[in-house]
């Protein structure tokens, strides 16, 4: 019986681990407490679900249309909100607000266009497949199978091409990039571009799966900080570490006691790993030594 | 007496040692000066005694006391107060309130500031008349209540100094105190350096200034690369030929 | 005219809050995301103890106490936390204290609510229309308000702004920063309950969605929006919150897509404000 909720537990941690890596793309670069993410998140379901229910494009194409969708969406923000930002040298916590301030346009523009209830993506149920006492749904198979996918995508990307270098780079000195010619806003535009991509794929997928509605965005981006805490801080792939564990501990309680305390749970484990061990259990210590 | 002492004390940021046994003992009722290139370690040596980083090796006394990796604030309470290289006044308020500032009081916790009002407006008033006093003291009158942020550069650095002045410290760490300011307000301050030290209180200062420093030092320490290269009594070390050389600039300075 | 007390009312719930906000925020330096789950406890505090037949003053009082207490646990260990991860840490309380009030039926009855609470009895004489509520608020808003007023001209309201402007000089002075914030924080959160014992006992019922993370932005916009750091932005920005959503109804919105619209409005004006006035309509801060 565990192992039917250990395999759940890995299941939607692959998301988890997709949000908090998109997540941990902005943030260990560019110091961006990217809330809007949310609003991505979502933006890019609905585009799916717009494609494919009203517009009756094919679910391949619609699926793309929604990864087209949160890209565009999160470069929008990008250029708009965070960029003059940057320039302007504003700190940190306004940009957090103008964040949030962006997630509650995104959402409630949303919510006024399709309604606040739940849509779905696909009618009828799904086939479902037995590895001994275990049963996995197709949806959810192509869910681990995409996300091993993309998350080999993501490597190579990140150690093999020159992008991906600089990235790397840009996490620990970038004024040194700047100096050696490298374009700090290019580069911000494929990190954004990137992580756009992980939002859109991520929502596409929990959408065929059990649907959508304007406000589980927030919810799943949390979940996404909290494996960006919990995995660690400082590298861009310890947030994977941390999805699936808070994936299979998610599990793991509902088995225990029941699914109404995954959300107190999950946060309790935020504030342990902030209090004690703020770095992650991958991550790399901040120092904090002023002046 | 040896008012301050450190003792082995090291600190390192990142693999680079900033300071290296360090050993170093302050005597009371002194004008001491630490000299040296930049990057000396200088300020990080201020830093390390008034608790802003935590020290990686050795020990720093106070009085005897061991004061090493004590927070700022409990490391003021003793006694030890300082000024910073890039001033840190509080630019949005007014100089009166950054004066006041200086001076804990009672009226600093909120249960006070409703169960013992009297008492807090009581102290609050002596306060204001010793902050003018301070204030006047430093050429400032008729500023009060000037935002900060509307001083200039020069200005600042003397607020910074009434500011210091209130706290009534027994130990001064001065941060560059006369960089950019007006040389007949030097003047003013090698004065009330001397008036300070004169009432048994110390001065520890850092300064580049070769001029001031061998006009007021009692005694110098000479910093290169996070270690005590040489120290003594200014005439010595501003006329040994090394130092001079290490430190670029000294040949024009009259000891 | 019982629609103008009830809006009334409500500005003086939520003056309360965000005045008391704004000495974490504008004073404190603090962006705390938490405040709604401290409004909720001591919502809940109080009326538990007036569902028992505590009278309503005696279960004010303990409430503000238990809800300063709680803050205090919460306030210790996270204020050392620089940033973000304050933030952090007050929206992972925030959520796990909604979790707790929504899910431990057995003591606040979760998403059924508690029904049924009695109005305050001053001298057998029960608060029963509006306009009684609306003086009764109105003193305690009036109270809050004189009392902040005090706390904010005073030499503990000097060594805040102290912090926020440069928390190392001020250090540096002997202020003990750690001890200072957590007052703040304390003092912040036990007069939020002040607010959730209002609110419990106007309304009669409460229950957990009043108490949720969007609650807890809505009032940090208040905040933002009217300005921190003085007296005037928090009630400008209630004034402004509570009264805007009136007036897009009295311009026939329909109540479907009012919410959302209202929604829209306060999200453009975040990201506006952010840009061009970050210490807010009436502010004198804007966050570092």
């Amino acid at each position: 019986m565990i192992s039917q909720f250990l395999v759940n537990g890995i299941i939607t941690g692959s998301i988890y681990a997709l949000i908090g890596l998109g997540f941990a793309l902005i943030y260990n670069t560019t110091h961006i407490f990217h809330i809007a993410y949310a609003g991505v998140y979502v933006a890019g379901s609905y585009a799916y679900y717009f494609f494919y229910r009203v517009i009756h494009l094919p679910l391949f194409f619609s699926f793309l249309a929604g990864i087209i969708v949160s890209v565009v969406l999160n470069l929008i923000i990008e250029f708009l909100i965070y960029r003059p930002a940057y320039k302007r040298k504003s700190s940190p916590m306004i940009s957090l607000i103008s964040s949030i301030g962006c997630y509650i346009c995104i959402v409630n523009l949303i919510a006024l266009l399709f309604g606040n209830e739940v849509k779905i993506i696909y009618q009828g149920v799904q086939p479902s497949y037995n590895f001994g006492n275990i049963i996995v749904t197709q949806i959810q198979i192509i869910q681990i199978v995409s996300f091993v996918f993309i998350f080999i995508l993501y490597l190579l990307f990140m150690k093999k091409t020159n992008f991906g270098k600089f990235i790397i780079a840009f996490l620990n000195n970038p004024e040194l990039l700047s100096s050696i010619g490298i374009n700090i806003f290019n580069l911000r535009v494929i990190i954004f571009i990137v992580s756009g991509v992980l939002a859109g794929i991520a929502s596409c997928l929990v959408a065929t799966d059990i649907g959508m509605d304007p406000w589980s965005g927030m919810s799943i981006l949390l979940v996404g900080i909290v494996s960006l805490i919990v995995g660690g801080v400082g590298k861009f792939n310890t947030a994977v570490l941390g999805g699936f564990l808070i994936g299979i501990i998610q599990s793991l309680v509902v088995w225990k006691t029941s699914a109404k305390w995954q959300d107190c749970i999950t946060f309790l484990i935020l504030i342990i790993f902030l209090l004690f061990k703020p770095e992650g259990i991958l991550g790399t210590k901040r120092r904090f030594e002023e002046i | 007496m040896e008012i301050i002492r450190l003792r082995n004390v090291g600190k390192s940021f990142g693999g680079i040692k900033a300071v290296n046994n360090i050993n170093m003992d302050f005597l009371s009722g002194r004008i001491t000066g630490l000299i040296g290139p930049n990057g000396a370690g200088k300020t990080t040596i201020f830093n390390l005694i008034g608790g802003f980083i935590k020290v990686d090796e050795g020990e720093i006394y106070f009085k005897n006391e061991n004061i090493t990796n004590l927070s700022p604030w409990e490391i003021s309470k003793k006694g030890i107060g300082r000024i910073f290289q890039d001033i840190r006044v509080f630019k949005k308020l007014t100089v009166l309130e950054n004066v006041l500032l200086g001076k804990s009081n009672a009226g600093e916790y909120p249960y006070n500031v409703f169960l013992r009002f009297k008492e807090v407006g009581k102290e609050e008033k002596e306060n204001v008349e010793r902050a003018r006093y301070w204030i006047k003291f430093v050429g400032l009158e008729g500023m009060e209540n000037t935002p900060a942020e509307n001083l200039s550069y020069g200005q600042q650095k003397l607020l910074s100094i009434a500011r210091l002045l209130m706290g009534e410290y027994e130990v001064l760490l001065l941060d560059e105190p006369t960089a950019g300011i007006h040389p007949e307000i030097v003047k003013k301050f090698i004065e009330l350096m001397r008036k300070i030290v004169e009432n048994g209180k110390t001065i520890i200062f850092i300064e580049h200034n070769m001029n001031i420093v061998s006009e007021i030092a009692d005694w110098l320490f000479f910093l290169k690369e996070g270690e005590i290269y040489d120290m003594g009594k200014p005439g010595d070390i501003l006329g040994n030929e090394e130092i001079r050389r290490i430190y670029m600039g000294l040949s024009d300075v009259k000891t | 005219m019982n629609y103008i007390f009830h809006i009334l009312i409500m500005v003086f719930i939520y003056g309360i809050l965000s005045l008391s906000l704004n000495l974490l925020v504008g004073y404190g330096g603090l962006l705390s995301l938490s405040h709604s789950a401290f409004y909720g406890i001591g919502a809940y505090a109080t009326t538990l103890l007036l569902i028992k037949g505590v009278n309503f003053f005696p279960a004010l009082i303990f409430s503000i106490f238990f809800t300063s207490i709680l803050s205090f646990f919460i306030a210790y260990p996270s204020l050392r936390l620089k940033g973000d991860y304050f933030v952090l840490a007050t929206l992972g309380f925030q959520i796990i204290v909604f979790s707790i009030l929504y899910n431990w039926v057995g003591l606040t009855k979760g998403p059924y609510g508690i029904p049924g609470i009695p109005r305050p009895k001053i001298f057998n004489f029960e608060l029963s229309t509006p306009f009684h509520y609306f003086i009764f608020s109105g003193i305690f808003f009036f109270i809050v308000f004189l009392f902040f007023r005090k706390l904010y001209n005073s030499p503990y309201g000097r060594v805040l702004k102290s912090i926020r402007e440069d928390e190392i000089a001020s250090a540096s002075l002997g202020k003990d920063i750690p001890l200072i914030k957590i007052w703040a924080f304390v003092i912040s959160c036990g007069i939020c309950a002040i607010s959730g014992s209002l609110y419990a006992t106007y309304v009669t019922y409460i229950d957990p969605t009043s108490f949720t993370l969007d609650e807890s932005i809505f009032i940090m916009s208040i905040v933002i929006l009217g300005g921190s750091g003085n007296l005037k932005g928090p009630f400008i920005g209630t004034c402004f919150m509570i009264i805007l959503p009136e007036i897009l109804r009295f311009l026939g919105l329909p109540d479907t897509i009012a919410p959302n619209v209202r929604q829209i409005i306060y999200g453009l004006l975040l990201i506006i404000l952010m840009k061009y006035r970050p210490s807010g309509i009436m502010g004198e801060y804007s966050l570092q």
